[in-house]
């Protein structure tokens, strides 16, 4: 985090998954890798792809459109895995592709309304953005909408305990 | 209060912990039996640094309790009260009061009532005066010498000084040079006269009706006598010492100048059938059956407390002779009782040397220990980790020639010795967990009036430290609901034919990657019908239900039950068991439990032992690599045709030597129904042991390897996985899953709980 950065501004990072743009907040962000298929867990919901090896601890990835309900990402030459630290716990969500890192400002986020995710309730806000390389990529002049993630809400055990 | 001072407190607190454990253990040992000078040395030296450490931060009660137990322990220690069981019992007591008076001060429960136990403490030390400090109050004894020379700290340093001067062994003073007496017997002093030697020899039972035999020799000092001789002859081994009796005899050198008959006045009131011989010469065979011994009578003290009851004086012995100053100017002699001082400077080196040797036992009592930041060790070990796993890279890179040529085997040898030091550092005997079993035993007992014994085994087994902390709470419920529902009350027990006493027995063991923690009891089982009577009103379990005596057991576990009749101080609650449950699986781990009607009950917490290094046999599965703990490892059989045979449409046997074995396909059990295809022939089915079905065949592809590997577990960043022991790293980077055999093939293991769903292929 650049100390330049005031107070009410925060770094997110954008990725598509499927038709949608979504952004996460810069500081759970561990790294961002290349998928490597995972080693599948026997006995996990669908959404749990497997596990992988994040320099000698083994952290689980996830399908993050399979655990919003949709129909799983198809894997291609630019598919990644976001690691992120979510409450102490390390997890890797699969995204179609990752678009880039803006800065916002807190007062810029909407609150979110009845997006059509499976879950409602992991979107934490909405925010507009005019990165040049998401507006190219979505043929779009005037500014892209960014469906911030909750990743507390996506916390992997929580889901778990109610499917166990 | 500052930080820093808070620090220091914090370690004295885990010092107190430890010194509390210390005493226990001793207390215990002296409990069954074990009285030798190093167990209550041991506890003494723990109370006693918990008084100083007490003191030096301003608890006051702990520190006045704490004195006062050690004065008690210190008069044990000195052999001044005998250890005998009563004495013990009170020990054991104070001891309970102390660990409360350190939680007190820890602020972590209220100040205990100590005055009952403080009182039991005085009368001991009271009782001692009454009953057993025979040589106080002796009229018999002729010599004036203080008793308190005798009663001082075995050691009795004391003296030394008082008495040296006028009788130094070269008796220069009294004598009158004779140039006829030059004697080869006196070669170092030549202008010595011919001196008395006397022989006592003190019998058996010289100590008996307040006898001292101490007395006497100081009465000779009083004359100018000097010990030249000890003789240990009849000195038994300390297990065989029985403290009341007299085993030492003296040779003394007394100046020739004494008239005989003060000498004989000496004896007056010796014990019959002692040995006293008074000759005007140098007797050649007793010298040659004593030690001389060059210091002066006066550092006498160390040898003395022999007929003074005092094993801790002897335990000595044998230290000070490993002391190599101990044999410097004097011939050493083996059975050199005394620290033997060099001629010149008679008496000062004494001290010293006692100090080094008690130096040197602390060192073999207490190993030395260092205080590591625990994060420290943990990232210790995650390195060491990560070197086993790129150690294993490269044996997977290079061929076996050039693993040779740049040495690789013995850098493998070298990483996994590190390895396994670095896992002995977090490793700790359960016995810490264990510890507290004891005491809170003999509350128990006191609360409901119940006799338990507690049997423990296999408190050695080494667990990770992470492991052993998490127990605790687990461990007190499973020893309360033992005590509480389990063992009956005596007169119940007699009626039922069982001895008044019940047995709790706590044992340990590790198999494979798990660690088994049992507490069994012999007392009434559980009574399912009662048990089911309480579920069904408590809305746990419908009316109609069908139970499994087993499914029935573990009702016990379920939130909000509880069939104590009346709610006691010690369970009742409805909380026990269920909390149990839900630490040990929120540890990785599960509880079992088999209970026998009118037999007893046994309860298992089944511990991954994590952060541990794993012997297992690597197999493919569809593909994809597992590893099954070598440990549950029987054999492995290649199939032949038709020796796996169907059962049911699922259900499969192996024929193995006449027998069959159920056989279960990994590959179904996981949900690859893919895999369905392969033949058994084109498989391999390799024998398990399982504690809970017995010998199990699981079906595999193949077999990889067989190594060593790291555990990683799951629920670090995930969940435990029933059916997996965790995950490890393999040498290429990828990761195997670790099978649990026990969960994977064991009775309480439905199939369904693993959906056809989640593997992603």
């Amino acid at each position: 985090m650049s100390s330049t950065q005031a107070s009410d501004e925060r770094k997110i990072v954008t990725f598509s998954l499927g038709e949608q743009i979504f952004g996460i907040d810069m500081a759970s962000l561990i790294e961002i890798r290349e998928w490597d298929e995972p080693t599948p867990l026997p006995g996990v919901p669908s959404y749990i792809k497997g596990v992988t090896n994040l320099r000698g601890t083994v952290v689980p990835v996830v399908g993050l459109a399979e655990r919003l309900g949709w129909t799983p990402s198809v894997i291609h030459a630019r598919s990644c895995i976001l690691v992120v630290n979510v409450d102490g716990k390390q997890a890797g969500f699969l995204v179609d592709e990752v678009a880039d890192i803006v800065l916002i400002k807190d007062s810029e986020i909407r609150p979110a309304p009845d997006v059509e995710v499976g879950e409602p309730s992991v979107i934490a806000g909405l925010v507009k953005t005019t990165s040049r390389t998401i507006e190219a990529a979505q043929g779009s002049t005037d500014g892209i909408m960014v469906l911030l993630l909750d990743l507390d809400a996506l916390a992997l055990t929580r889901q778990l305990d109610l499917a166990a | 209060m500052s930080d820093d001072l808070d620090d220091i407190q914090a370690i004295f607190f885990e010092e107190c912990a430890e010194g509390l454990a210390t005493a226990e253990a001793g207390l215990s040992a002296m409990a069954d039996g074990d009285v030798s000078a190093g167990v209550i040395a041991g506890v003494f030296r723990a109370v006693h640094s918990i008084k100083g450490g007490a003191g030096a931060f301003g608890h006051a009660a702990l520190t006045a309790f704490s004195h006062r137990f050690e004065n008690v322990l210190d008069e044990v220690r000195a052999g001044r009260i005998a250890p005998t069981p009563g004495v013990t019992r009170v020990m054991l007591t104070a001891f309970d009061v102390l660990a409360d008076h350190v939680a007190a001060a820890q602020g972590t429960s209220p100040l205990p009532a100590d005055a009952a136990v403080a009182a039991a403490l005085d009368q001991v030390l009271a009782d001692r005066g009454v009953a057993e400090a025979a040589p106080a109050p002796v009229a018999a004894a002729p010599a004036p010498a203080p008793v308190a020379v005798v009663e001082d700290d075995p050691f009795g340093f004391e003296p030394v000084t008082a008495s040296v001067e006028p009788f130094d062994p070269f008796g220069f003073e009294p004598v009158t040079v004779t140039l006829d007496l030059l004697d080869d017997a006196q070669p170092v002093v030549a202008d010595a006269p011919l001196p008395w030697t006397v022989t006592f020899v003190p019998s058996d039972a010289a100590l008996a009706n307040g006898g001292e035999p101490m007395l006497i020799v100081r009465e000779l000092e009083m004359l100018g006598g000097t010990i030249t001789g000890v003789d240990l002859s009849r000195l038994p081994s300390l297990r065989d010492l029985e403290p009341e009796h007299a085993y030492l005899g003296w040779t003394i050198s007394v100046p020739g100048t004494v008239e005989e008959s003060a000498i004989g006045d000496c004896f007056d009131f010796v014990a019959p059938e002692s040995i006293v011989d008074i000759v005007r010469e140098i007797s050649p065979d007793i010298v040659s059956t004593a030690t001389p011994i060059a210091a002066p009578l006066a550092v006498a003290p160390v040898p003395a407390p022999a007929p003074v009851p005092a094993p801790v004086a002897l335990a000595e012995v044998p230290t000070l002779i490993a002391t190599p100053i101990a044999a410097a100017p004097v011939p050493p002699m083996p059975a050199a009782v005394a620290p033997v001082a060099p001629p010149p400077p008679p008496v000062r080196p004494a001290p010293v040397r006692v100090d080094e040797a008690e130096v040197q036992r602390t060192h073999e009592v207490a190993a030395q220990t260092i205080r590591v930041d625990l994060t420290k060790l943990d990232m210790l070990l995650n390195l060491v980790g990560e070197l086993v796993i790129r150690g294993s890279i490269l044996a997977d890179r290079l061929s076996p020639k050039d693993q040779e040529r740049v040495e690789l085997p013995q850098l493998s040898r070298l990483t996994r010795e590190i390895q396994d030091t670095v896992m002995s550092l977090r490793a700790q005997p359960i016995k810490q967990a264990f510890s507290r079993v004891p005491r809170m035993l003999r509350d128990l007992s006191a609360e409901t009036g119940k006799q338990v014994t507690l049997e423990t085994t296999g408190e050695t087994t080494e667990v990770d430290k992470g492991v052993i902390e998490k127990i605790g709470d687990p461990l007190t419920h499973m020893i309360r609901n033992a005590v509480d529902h389990g063992i009956e009350s005596p007169e119940k027990r007699l009626a039922a034919g069982k001895p008044a006493q019940g047995t709790i027995k706590l044992s340990a063991e590790q198999k494979g990657a798990r660690i088994f923690v049992r507490v069994a009891d012999d007392g009434g089982g559980i009574d399912r019908a009662r048990v089911r009577a309480k579920a069904v009103e408590k809305g746990i379990v419908a009316p109609d239900a069908v139970l499994t005596d087993e499914e029935i057991d573990q009702l016990i576990c379920a939130p909000g039950f509880s069939t104590a009749e009346t709610i006691s101080n010690i369970s009742g609650r409805g909380v026990g068991m269920d909390v149990v449950r839900s630490n040990v699986e929120a540890l990785g781990g599960r509880v079992e439990i088999a209970s026998t009607p009118g037999k007893g009950t046994t309860f298992t917490m089944v511990l991954p032992l994590t952060l541990a290094i794993l012997e297992g046999m690597i197999v493919r599965l569809a593909g994809q690599r597992f590893v099954l703990p070598l440990a549950n490892v029987i054999e492995t059989v290649q199939p032949e045709p038709g020796q796996v045979r169907p059962t049911t449409t699922t259900g499969e046997v192996i024929e193995l030597r006449g027998n069959y074995l159920p056989v279960r396909r990994l590959t179904r059990t996981f949900g690859f129904a893919d895999n369905d295809a392969r033949t058994p022939e084109e498989s391999l089915v390799i024998i398990v042991e399982s504690e809970t079905a017995g010998h199990v065949g699981l079906m595999v592809d193949t077999i990889d390897d067989r190594r060593e590997v790291v555990i990683k577990s799951l629920d670090q960043n995930l969940h435990p996985i029933r059916g997996l022991g965790g995950a490890t790293i393999l040498g290429d980077g990828s990761i195997a899953l670790i099978l649990d055999i026990e969960a994977l093939v064991g009775p309480s293991a439905p199939l369904n709980r693993y959906p056809q769903k989640g593997l992603a292929a």
